[in-house]
């Protein structure tokens, strides 16, 4: 597949619509309000409120300790947060268990790659379609039509997410024959798998060459195109923002700014705490 | 279409071996039908659903004794008898299961354990129930529809319940299902980001194949026409786990090599070296756990790679 093409297979055309016209005025898909954790006396994520619309790619980023992966895991589902509130599509996400997640369509990329090892990369997206399968086990063991059409269909389309990431010459092999690229490759064929609306990576970029890094910004692109909401947690600041639409910054758990790439990179109180230290180390 | 084809020309040729057998080589013969599907169950539990539990033999010795009470105790028809004891052994398995997802690996191979042990001491202590120490003995299986089913047509009924075990594990493992198993085994963080309910699933799949595991008890019952505690042990346990890992966990085609393999070979080695063949199974396991941990079906994998490959 040329990567110009389609984009995601399985993306619907109403959910492209919705990127049409300006994001402002749609309702946000993820609303965050006041979310904080603490971890015994630390506080690793104080008070933050952040939006995610269908379609755009949110950039959170930070230093070391800036609560980011907190964030991303109460978000997730993996972590419940001490206070404050979170929204998907206006129903309420709190206290739901992580594998509630997929179904409401919130899926996730691991930062260190967690394959299912023994499986072969079609069979490993087609576990990312696990909430799709709605037949029961009755109908799989009485081996009905509709649960052979069922297994059918998500081979086909397995095969259809295994060749947008780039896999589909590898689509057969075991997943430890995979290099570490391919791996997060996989990682993001098996959340589109599940049709998620929205998408969250969790630092996308590390451990990768830069063509590589080059090729995942490309996919990501396209993914948002399709009209999915795209949660980016990056330390990489270059591939962050060449790719985000907007940009949150956190430092010590607290957001100290947010917009569009270029207003955070001028925004003072972010050179100052974080976009400073590494300019000067850019530059020595 | 073809899958069944194989099926049916597997219970035929199955079924026909049972024709030409002696009475000696007929008790041979169902034991290793019967231990085959217990391995493919377990192989099910174990190698695709990745719970170490020692509990699978003690599901097929509840629906032995199950059989039996609820048949000649309780006097309840066959039919019945038989839809009572799986629903026991669902029962069962879910009251096991349900605490147990909690465990993992070593802790729910303990909690298990705890379980073999105490249907040990049930049976023992089962007065004129489970017959205490003596078992149960001197019945024999009511007329199915009239018809006495005895000697190769029993047989038949073994053959059908292998080829039954292993079209359910077929299934289920080709699904959703059984991705969500392996997907459990292999990583459960992962699996549960993927929408997979970890602890539903084990549970589901404690309680099949346990349940299955029952199934094939019922049957057995009446292949010895008699059952006591000892059969029902740990060492009967760890065989059908050794089955599995020598065979090859995880794969349908391992637990059938591993069971044949492992059940055959005294019956081979006692007349060739005595009881020193329990040495050379004890070096067999060694080695397999050692140098192939994928199991003889590896072994064959690596082979056929070989073949392609020049």
């Amino acid at each position: 597949m040329s990567a110009g093409s389609a984009g995601p297979p399985q993306a619907s055309s109403h959910r492209s619509a919705q990127r049409e016209g300006t994001r402002v005025n749609t309702a946000p898909l993820l609303v965050a309000r006041g979310l904080t954790k603490t971890f015994g006396g630390l506080l690793a994520v104080d008070r933050l409120d952040l939006e995610v619309h269908a379609g755009e790619v949110l950039g959170v980023i930070g230093p070391n300790g800036a609560g980011k992966s907190t964030t991303f895991s109460m978000i997730a589902g993996a972590l419940a947060p001490t206070a404050g509130g979170l929204e998907f599509d206006g129903a309420s996400l709190i206290g739901l268990p992580t594998h509630a997640m997929a179904a409401r369509g919130i899926m996730r990329t691991f930062q260190h790659n967690k394959p299912f090892a023994s499986m072969s990369v079609r069979d490993n997206v087609m576990v990312g379609m696990h909430t799709g399968f709605t037949g029961s086990l009755w109908s799989v063991l009485g081996a009905t039509r509709g649960a052979a059409r069922a297994e059918r269909d998500a081979v086909r389309r397995a095969d259809e997410l295994v060749a947008f990431v780039g896999l589909g010459e590898w689509r057969d092999a075991d997943v430890e024959t995979l290099s570490f690229g391919q791996g997060r490759l996989l990682e993001i064929a098996r959340a589109l798998a599940a049709r998620p609306r929205l998408l969250m990576f969790d630092e996308p970029a590390a451990g990768l060459t830069p063509a590589e890094c080059d090729r995942l910004g490309e996919i990501i692109r396209q993914i948002a195109g399709q009209g999915i909401a795209v949660l980016l947690i990056e330390h990489d600041m270059r591939f962050l923002m060449a790719l985000a639409d907007r940009v949150v910054v956190l430092n010590f758990g607290h957001k100290i700014a947010q917009g569009t790439p270029a207003e955070v990179r001028a925004d003072p109180s972010v050179v100052s705490a974080y976009l400073g230290d590494l300019g000067a180390a850019a530059h020595a | 279409m073809k899958s069944l084809l194989g099926f049916v020309v597997a219970a035929v040729v199955l079924s026909a071996v049972a024709f030409m057998l002696g009475s000696y080589q007929t008790d041979i013969y169902r034991k290793l039908l019967l231990w085959t599907t217990l391995a493919l169950s377990y192989n099910f539990l174990f190698g695709i659903a990745g719970q170490v539990a020692f509990s699978h033999f003690t599901f097929y010795g509840i629906g032995a004794y199950a059989i039996l009470i609820l048949l000649f105790q309780v006097g309840l028809p066959l039919p019945l008898a038989v839809l009572a004891g799986i629903a026991l052994c669902v029962v069962l398995a879910l009251v096991v299961a349900i605490p147990a997802t909690r465990l993992e690996g070593f802790y729910l191979a303990l909690a298990t354990l705890a379980f073999a042990q105490l249907f040990i001491v049930v049976l023992n202590e089962g007065r004129t129930v489970t017959g205490a120490a003596g078992g149960l003995a001197n019945y024999r299986l009511p007329d199915v529809f009239g018809v006495r089913v005895t000697g190769p047509w029993y047989t038949v009924v073994i053959v059908l319940l292998l080829l039954g075990t292993l079209a359910v594990l077929w299934r289920l493992d080709r699904s959703w299902f059984g991705r969500a198993c392996r997907a459990v085994r292999d990583n459960p963080e992962a699996a549960r980001a993927m929408g997979v309910d970890v602890a539903r699933t084990k549970i589901i799949a404690y309680t099949i194949t346990s349940a299955m595991a029952g199934v094939a008890g019922m049957v057995y019952a009446f292949v010895d026409n008699t059952v006591n505690p000892p059969i029902f042990g740990l060492p009967n346990s760890f065989l059908l786990l050794f089955m599995v890992i020598v065979g090859g966990s995880g794969r349908h085609a391992g637990a059938i090599i591993g069971a044949a393999l492992l059940y055959l070979m005294p019956f081979v080695l006692s007349p060739l070296i005595g009881h020193h063949h329990a040495l050379v199974f004890g070096v067999v396991m060694v080695a397999v756990v050692l140098f192939q941990p994928k199991g003889l079906i590896g072994l064959w994998d690596a082979l056929m790679a070989r073949r392609r490959a020049a």
